[in-house]
């Protein structure tokens, strides 16, 4: 009988012991997180002198690392292989001479590119005007808000004054624009589709950004006014999924007092038998 | 009433539907001093059958894609009317159910139920228990947001760490090299075919185990006169004198059933996103790590044992040892003593076990 | 006293019981409840060259079948496809210039009237407009 058990025991253990094994595979989380799309230029100069490796951990920061944008999309070269990762032939840029800057991130930022080609700011390239990175940064490139024009960046080449009236002209939209990100954002956690909104948001915010550029006051005083009425519209539509999300939590209190009512019922109930 | 009546003595002539009722439901003894921990496990039936029906639900509208799974959610959240409610109710009571198990483990574990004749109950219900966690890794994939994709990657990059088949490990259970399209095929296959056949039929073995050996005496209050079981022959475990099963303990079932859904329904309206981190609503992008990705609350001890160990194959086999020695707890601890406070060694290695469990949640989370 | 109490309690819970199901049949109902699509939302474009003289083309509207009939001579019509008679979905027939219903030979003119078979009703016309190279349905 006591042999039969042991018998038992250590079939059960064995068994037991194969399901958790499988079973730990599966289920346990891992530290080391993979990164599908590995490029050849990061782990190369991170093991390099402050010089090449600071931008690096600049990138790390960005916007541009945060929405996937890496070396190779503005420096070109071949990520994939190491040994010809800076080879001219492969589309390698390296680092651009300042006077290239703007056309060097206008590959992109078109709208911006023009804008600013046509503003003072632009047409002072090459003679001592300020490129991208004078107020952006290099290789730490953030989302922008309205603090990048600031008394300490504009006065390294002209007072504030100018740079002043632009700002409060921006002032008013660029807070609503704020806000109405800051409530798509709430709602994006509740696993609300935003979707929409949020390219309409994108789309006014960055017309008024890029036209900031521009450096004249009246025209982003007239271009608020009508970003202002699309906004109202996309507040409204906020404002009906506020009204939607108030239903479910008053439908939530009738719900919850139910179930919480039934099981007093049930208790009395109990206390009868 | 007449009618009803004459409709139940027409079955009962022919199936003998009294004798039953007699016998399994009001003439079914229970302890006296049975408690509120015992009724655990019907409310773990009810969230099963809960997480069944809006599992069909949401099959309706849901594409197994990779292409097209994110929007057929998204779509189920916002579109479809009453969709979110299905589809939280899902979510939100797959982590009420693990929760819900780890606490029906613990009343077991307290109150010594699993010890012997009942270490078959513990064993399938410690198989469950696994099975339940399998569920709900594969479920964490299906709606192929960054929080499904990044997540699965980690967790399967974690067989990486066993020895020589580590790796064709990892592509096995991915079905490729990295989590993609082929991942979600095998995983939406056993989430909602595989597993859940395996949950019914340890829930039936299970069952049919409790109904056999009989329900254990509480080791609290009063002494019943039975003479402990030695192992010599079969057994039931009766309770003559005892309170029935229908209407004194359903009724109490229903009791904590109501006080569960009360608290479940509360997550559902009121903080719906308690078990959502932001990443799980936004599509899966595989050239994109999100910065800080971490399992589910009830993965994280496991996560941050595999953390602190320099080596990851001594990691994986502490857990390996720790869930082993669980699962066989009741041929370790054989003494007849069933009341916690009787068994100091054992509080002493439980408690000092669940604080050990909590710490490593609570560091993992912060990590 | 303690029976009276019991068949009360037992009233509230048989009627908590009904309300509960009620309440959770309903969001169950609506879940699986085909949506309605409203045909006065739906706006369906097409471009004018896309439909060449003398011939037909079909195209979905707002969850039907329908059709663009560009008469010999000119003139454009637009019609529902399906069949007034039973519901079957009608073919061009370009040779004679009318739509056949290929279930019980219903014929509809280009016109949309009934030339034969036995169709009650002629084809349901729908709305449209044609505006910068485009015909726009609804």
């Amino acid at each position: 009988m006591k042999q039969r058990c042991i018998k038992i025991a250590r079939s059960s253990f064995f068994c037991a012991s194969v399901l958790i094994i499988s079973a730990l595979v599966l289920c346990v989380g891992l530290v080391k997180t993979v990164r599908a799309e590995e490029i050849v230029c990061i782990p190369c100069h991170s093991g390099l002198p402050e010089k090449f490796s600071a931008p690096v951990k600049l990138w790390q920061k960005s916007i541009h690392a945060e929405n996937g944008i890496a070396c190779n999309a503005c420096h070109g070269g071949d990520p994939k292989d190491a040994a010809n990762a800076m080879s001219p032939a492969r589309g390698f840029l390296g680092v651009p001479k300042p006077a290239d800057i703007p056309a060097f991130c206008g590959r992109c930022h078109v709208g911006v590119l023009k804008n600013f080609l046509a503003s003072a700011h632009g047409r002072a390239l090459g003679k001592g005007g300020p490129t991208c990175v004078t107020c952006h940064g290099n290789h730490r490139v953030l989302k922008v808000t309205l603090d990048l024009i600031n008394e300490k960046t504009c006065s390294q080449c002209h007072t504030f004054e100018r740079a002043r009236k632009i700002r409060d002209a921006m002032a008013q939209t660029e807070a609503r624009i704020v806000a109405i990100d800051n409530r798509i954002s709430e709602f994006k956690k509740t696993g609300t589709d935003t979707e929409i909104v949020e390219k309409q948001l994108f789309s006014l915010r960055n017309g008024l950004h890029s036209l900031s550029h521009v450096l004249e006051e009246t025209k982003l005083t007239a271009a608020s006014t009508q970003i202002d009425a699309d906004l109202t519209k996309i507040e409204s539509s906020l404002n009906d999924l506020t009204s939607i999300h108030k239903i479910r939590k008053i439908a939530g209190v009738i719900v919850v007092s139910a179930m919480l009512m039934t099981a007093l019922l049930l208790h009395l109930m109990r206390k009868t038998y | 009433m007449t009618l009803i009546n004459r409709l139940i003595d027409w079955i009962d002539v022919r199936i003998g539907i009294r004798e039953i009722t007699r016998k399994e439901l009001t003439g079914y003894l229970l302890p006296r001093n049975i408690n509120s921990w015992y009724s655990l496990g019907s409310v773990l039936l009810v969230i099963f059958a809960i997480q069944v029906v809006s599992g069909i639900l949401l099959l309706i509208y849901y594409v197994p894609d990779s292409g097209k799974a994110f929007k057929s959610v998204t779509d189920i959240m916002n579109v479809v009317p009453f969709g979110w409610l299905i589809r939280l109710c899902h979510a939100v009571g797959s982590n009420m159910m693990v929760l819900a198990l780890l606490l029906h483990m613990l009343s077991v574990l307290f109150m010594g139920s699993y010890k012997s004749p009942r270490e078959l109950n513990w064993m399938t219900g410690f198989i469950l228990f696994v099975m339940v966690l399998g569920i709900s890794l594969t479920g964490y994939l299906l709606p192929w947001s960054q929080l499904s994709f990044w997540a699965t990657t980690v967790a399967t990059n974690s067989a990486n760490a066993i020895p020589v088949i580590g790796p064709s490990l990892v592509e096995f259970l991915r079905g490729g090299t990295l989590v993609g399209p082929p991942t979600l095929g095998r995983f939406f296959a056993l989430h909602v075919g595989v597993i859940p056949a395996g949950i019914v039929i340890l829930i039936a073995a299970h069952l049919f185990l409790l109904k056999r050996t009989g329900i254990s005496t509480p080791p609290f209050g009063l002494n019943e006169a039975n003479k402990p079981w030695q192992g010599e022959s079969y057994r039931y475990e009766d309770h003559p004198g005892g309170i029935p099963f229908i209407p004194d303990y359903a009724l109490e079932d229903l009791r904590s059933i109501f006080i569960y859904l009360a608290c479940f329904l509360a997550v559902v309206f009121f903080d719906p996103s308690l078990f959502f981190p932001k990443e799980a609503f936004i599509p899966a992008n595989a050239f994109i790590t999100p910065a800080h990705i971490k399992p589910e609350w009830y993965f994280l001890a496991n996560y941050q044992t595999l953390k602190i160990f320099p080596n990851e194959f001594i990691g994986l086999t502490v857990q390996g040892v720790a869930m082993t020695l669980l699962a066989v707890l009741p041929f370790i601890d054989r003494g007849r003593e069933r009341h916690p406070l009787k068994r100091p060694l054992f509080m002493a290695c439980s408690i000092g076990g669940i604080l050990l469990w909590i710490g490593l949640t609570v560091w993992g989370h912060y990590s | 006293m303690e029976a009276s109490r019991r068949t009360f309690l037992g009233t509230c819970l048989v009627a908590m019981a009904a309300v509960i199901s009620a309440a959770s049949a309903y969001p169950i109902w609506r879940y699986l409840a085909p949506r309605k699509i409203n045909p006065a939302d739906v706006k369906v474009g097409i471009p004018v060259k896309e439909v060449l003289e003398g011939e037909a083309k079909f195209f979905d509207y707002a969850g039907s079948p329908a059709v663009i009939v560009h008469k010999r001579g000119g003139g454009l019509e637009v019609f529902s496809a399906v069949c007034t008679h039973l519901g079957c979905i009608i073919q061009w027939e370009k040779e004679k210039q009318d739509f056949l219903c290929p279930c019980h030979g219903g014929r509809f003119s280009a016109d949309g009237t009934v030339t034969g078979g036995p169709p009650p009703k002629p084809l349901n016309k729908l709305p449209f407009t044609v505006a910068d190279g485009t015909i726009t349905i609804g």
